[in-house]
This record gives structure tokens, sequence and C-alpha cells, in this order.
């Protein structure tokens, strides 16, 4: 019983090692890119600094290891929100996931 | 000849549409708002306050869409027209069966240039023909038999930030379309078209370029090609003065710094020609307005008891939580006072009109973060509020939420077709032990209820009609659609939609018999998802009403 506690803590700590390596991975730039994006854009539904969002997604809680899933949904929609891709290029896609993953304090 | 007769039997006329709540036959629900007025008042009284008990549904059907019902359904001889914006369809009275469907096709990234819900609030009708906006900005003549594309009009291009939410409404002839967009960068206007073809006759726009008087209250710039000022919700009309009166949005961009000066006609009505697009008169509610304080709630025409004498007037609930009643022959204002909590203004001063702004609205302007009651989304929205001309009271749901408000530093930047703002906003904190808001009857002179009923779980974003049987009927985001005492507030009688009720009820005869119709469908505005998330799911349906025998 007593290796099993052990075993999940250290997936825990392998877990939140492997986030603030994702985390470090984007350049400072890029997150303050994505933020200026995500405040033009994405603020008034899914709430300034992403808090309080106006009944869309709570993207503070967006699993941070499905960036496809991330990427996907903004380019093509997902429920009420509309397709972003003939507005947004990649790039700036890019900088928003940056932005979700790494530029707010949850 | 005949075929004058032919019309007159099978289609619906412009007396028939100036008669509706007006004396018209009771069958009929013709107009957006119960009649050109839209007092929302039916003088029918089988369904009172001893027989609602008895109320029963009738039948349901689906209206095939998620995002949202908001719509009113017009009746008429027998055939329900009902519209969102994903279709038109028309429906048997009698049976609840579908007769027609017409789908409405839009680009799915249009909903990136719609602030506040996928809409649709309706038809119009007149002379065989159902006329319905789309929300890419179009206007669509169908038959109204078998509900074939008759002609399709572009008002304006999506790219551009340009959508259309609201119901047309058919005057003489002349199609009258608002649009929205007033977080986009847009410039305001109304549109009217050709009954018969659709083609464009006049476009009124909301704000005035250079040749025009009201440009002085403007940067002598470009600016008022971006101010905004659109026209989301459908103006009323009286047959008599022959005005239609339109209330305008916000300005664009939404912080005032950019736009320096009042900015007509931005948060304002305007009262014009159906056959011209003239502005006959003009009365703006926000001068200067930054506080997205949209003046677009619907303008009721009545008569009130104004130191004993009738007054004909227009009355109308503000999103910036002032009640106004003007005299709509001169735009003259003859009352303007709060209605829910407003710590951003006083009132209206009546002896210059003009509304007398507060320490806080100084502070918001000079660029400090300030609390400002109501909310941006206002004491009340766009949920159409009820008049009933023998009490003269009107009756609404009221919404009451604090604004975290902030005008940016830097002014932002115009890209067509994307947000344009320069406010950083957020919404306080809610009290849980205070309401979300009221439902209520307010003396429209005053700004003060005669009785109001705090919701306390869930806020209320549904239209109310009132009858002469003492009811007023209304509903909420969980889906209760509810007949209340007009004398008290005491809720006579609910049945459970499926989804949120924020739309418009309708009541009406059919083979003698009373109907209520109603529509059931959680949408329109992100507020409403963030106020019910986790309680209720959307889904569209029509219900329709009647007492058990």
């Amino acid at each position: 019983m007593k290796k099993i506690e052990l075993q999940i803590s250290v997936a825990e700590i392998l877990l939140a090692l492997a986030l603030s390596a994702h985390a470090q991975d984007f350049p400072a730039e890029q997150i303050k890119q994505g933020a200026d994006t995500y405040a033009r854009h994405c603020a008034p539904c899914h709430g300034v600094r992403m808090k309080n969002p106006e009944g869309a997604f709570d993207l503070l809680t967006f699993p941070k290891d499905q960036d496809g899933r991330f990427r996907n949904s903004v380019a093509k929609g997902k429920n009420s929100m509309p397709p972003w891709e003939s507005l947004l290029k990649p790039e700036e896609i890019d900088a928003l996931w940056a932005y979700v993953v790494a530029g707010e304090k949850k | 000849m005949w075929a004058m007769l032919g019309v007159g039997a099978h289609a619906q006329t412009q007396q028939e549409l100036s008669r509706d709540g007006n004396g018209g036959s009771t069958d009929n629900v013709l107009t957006y708002g119960m009649g050109y007025h839209q007092q929302r008042y039916s003088k029918l009284d089988q369904i009172n306050k001893s027989t609602v008990k008895r109320l029963v549904p009738v039948w349901s059907a689906s209206l095939g869409n998620e995002y949202g019902e908001q719509g009113q359904p017009l009746v008429y001889n027998g055939v329900m027209y009902a519209a969102n914006v994903k279709r038109v369809i028309a429906i048997d009275v009698g049976t609840g069966r579908q007769l027609w469907n017409y789908d409405i096709e839009w680009d799915p990234a249009v909903p990136r240039v719609v602030c506040c819900g996928l809409n649709n609030r309706g038809v119009a009708l007149f002379d065989g023909k159902v006329y319905v906006a789309s929300l890419d900005a179009h206007v669509y003549a169908l038959d109204a038999k078998t509900g074939k594309q008759l002609w399709k009009s572009k008002i304006a291009e999506w790219k551009e930030g340009y959508s259309i939410t609201s119901a047309p409404s058919v005057v003489n002839g002349i199609v009258m379309s608002g649009m929205t967009g007033g977080e986009f960068g847009v410039r305001g206007f109304v549109v009217g078209l050709d009954a018969q073809s659709g083609k464009e006759i006049w476009r009124r726009h909301t704000t005035p370029d250079p040749t025009e008087k009201a440009y002085s209250t403007w940067p002598q710039d470009d600016s008022y090609k971006r101010g905004g000022a659109s026209t989301w919700i459908t103006g009323s009309y009286d047959p008599d003065l022959d005005l239609s009166y339109w209330g305008t949005s916000n300005g664009g961009p939404w912080t005032w710094k950019a736009r320096p000066g009042d900015n007509l006609w931005v948060a304002s009505v305007i009262a014009i020609r159906p056959k011209t697009g003239e502005i006959v008169w003009h009365y703006q509610w926000t001068p200067a307005e930054t506080y997205d304080f949209d003046g677009n709630n619907e303008n009721v025409l009545g008569e009130l008891t104004i130191n004993g004498q009738k007054r004909k007037v227009l009355m109308h609930a503000d999103r910036n939580g002032l009640m106004y009643v003007l005299d709509r022959a001169t735009g003259q204002v003859l009352a303007g006072n709060p209605y829910v909590k407003t710590n951003w203004a006083t009132g209206v001063d009546l002896k210059t009109g003009r509304v007398v702004e507060t320490d806080v609205a100084k502070r918001l302007r000079a660029g400090e973060q300030v609390e400002i009651e109501p909310r941006w989304t206002g004491g009340k929205n766009w949920m159409p509020m009820a008049f009933n001309p023998t009490t003269e009271r009107l009756y609404f749901s009221m919404l009451e939420e604090t604004a975290i408000y902030q005008l940016n530093k830097d002014l932002p930047e115009y890209k067509p077709g994307e947000r344009y703002m320069g406010v950083t906003n957020t919404t306080k904190d809610r009290d849980t032990t205070k309401p979300w808001g009221y439902w209520g009857a307010v003396l429209p002179m005053t700004g003060k209820p005669a009785w109001r009923t705090p919701l306390m779980d869930l806020p209320s974003w549904s239209g109310a009609m009132v009858t002469a049987g003492g009811l007023v009927f209304t509903g909420n985001t969980a889906g209760d659609f509810a007949a209340l005492d007009e004398a008290t507030g005491k809720v006579l009688w609910q049945f459970k939609t499926p989804s949120g009720v924020n739309s418009q009820p309708i009541t009406y005869t059919y083979k003698g018999k009373q109907y209520v119709s109603v529509f059931s469908g959680l949408g329109g505005g992100t507020s409403a998802r963030r106020e019910t998330a986790g309680k209720v799911l959307p889904a569209g349906t029509v219900w329709t009403f009647a007492l058990m025998d």
C-alpha cells in the first residue's frame, strides 16, 4: 500500500516537472504576443486574463498536454466558438497556446 | 381587381398591420411587440387569475437549434411563423405540425463578428410574404404559403463586423431593418427596402457625416465611420404621426477617449419617417457614451396620465439604469429616473434634458478603475417589457450586477471585422445574499416599483406580456414559464420547459379559444451561459398552452 502511494507521488512530481519544463519552452515574447491576441479576440467570452469566463470554456483548466485539441478547436471552431483559421495565422494560434499554458497564474 | 381581392383574402394588409394589438382580430399576432406600439398587451381574458390553474400545454415542437431562442413568433390565419438563426418554420397552430422549413445559411466564421449570442428575434409579415434577417446581414423574403425564397438582399458585409439579430418591420410597403456590430467598429444605420423587390430605397446612418449638423458632436475627423450606434432592436411605429422609433447602441470603440464629444446619435432614440429614413427628432439617453450602455431597448408607445392630462408618450427602460418617458411627437423628455441601483448618474435634469453624471463617471473618464452600477449588461437588457394601458404600469425583468470597469491607456487599433473596444471590464463577485435581479412592475414616471420579486437562484432574461386577465407572463433561464398576478407579482402558475426561457411570449385566439405560445432555448448572450453553468442545457422548442376543458 505504501509502495503505491510512493509511486503516485513520484508520478505527480514527474508530471509537475514535465509541466514546468513545458512552460519554460515558450519564450516570454511569444507568451506576450499570445496575451495580446487573447485580449483582443478571446477575452470577451473567455474572460479578462482567463479569469471569470462569460460562460465560455475556462481555459485555466485546459489540459496542458492537449495542444492538438487546442489548435484544432481554435482553428475549426467548437460548440459556440466560431472557426478562427481565416483570421489568425498559425503562429498566432501557437502564441495563444503559449499564453494558455504559461501566461497566467492559476 | 381579381388579383387585389386575392391578395386581400390571403395576405396581410397594411390595415391589418396597423390594427394588430389595436382593435384587429385576436386570431392574429402580426408585428414584433404585439402591435406597432410594442405594448405586448392583450385584451384577451379567458385565461385569467381564476382560470390559469387549468392552463396546460396543447403541443410542442422542435425549433432545430441549440444556439438559443430569443424570438417572438407571429400568427396569421392559424399559421405560426417562428425563426431563429438557423431557420424559419411555419407551424399549424391547431395541430403543432410543421408546414414548411427554410434553412438560413451562413459562413461558420460569421459568429466572430457577433458579440453576444447567435440570435434572431423574429420575422415580419406583409402581403403573403415572411421577412427575416440573417446573422450575415441579409434580408430574405419568403412565400408565406410555401417557404420558398422570393428574394434576398445583402444589407452589409459581415467581414466588416456587420450582422443582424433583430426582426424586420414593415410599414407602408417598406421593410425596415436594423443591424448590429457595435463591438466591431461599424457605422450604424437603419435600412428601408421595397417589400416587393428587396431593392434598397433608403439607408439612414446613425452617425452623422461631415455635411450634417450633428457632426459637430464628433471629433472633426473620420471617427464617425467606426462610431457604432447600431440598431439591433426593431423600432416601434406610430401610424398617426408616421414616425418609427429606433434605439441606437454604444459608441465605437467602447472607450470615449477615442471620440471625445457627445457623439450623436449614439445611445439615443431617433424618430424616423419610414418612407424616407429622415430623422425628425432625436434624444440621447447617454451623451458621450463610454459604458457600453446601448440605447437599443424597445421604445413602447402608449398614453400616460400626467398632471391629470393624457399624454401620448414613448417609454424606455435604458441599459443605463434610467426609466425614460418622452413626448413622442416632439422628443421632449418628461421623466428620467433610476429603476435599479445606478451609481454613474442620478437622473435626468428636465430643464436641460441631459443626464446628470456622478463622481463615479468623472473618475472613470479620468482613467480610474471604478465599480459601475448597473453592469454593462444594463438594469434591463434587450428582453422587452409589457405595458398595460389600463394600469399604466410596465412589467419587465431587471438585472443588478456591478462592473469593474476601466478605459485602457492605449486606444484600440481599428481593423475591419475585429473587436474595437479599448476597455477592460470584469464583473464584481456577486454577494449571494443579494438577488440577480427582479421581476417587477414599474411606474413609468418615477421608475419606482409597484412590486418586485427578487430572483435569487437565477436571473431572468425573458420578455414579458400582460393581459386583461390580470396576468403577466414571463420566464427565467431555468426554463420556468410563469404567469404572475399583475397586481402583486405572485406566481399563480408555472410550467417547466426543457431549456431556458429567454424569449417573447404571445397570446391569440384559435377557433374561439385563447392560446399562449413561447419559445424555450437557453442562449443569446454569454451572460446566460455563465449564470446557468452546470444547471441548464440548450435546445430550442416552442410551446403552446390553452385551458383544459
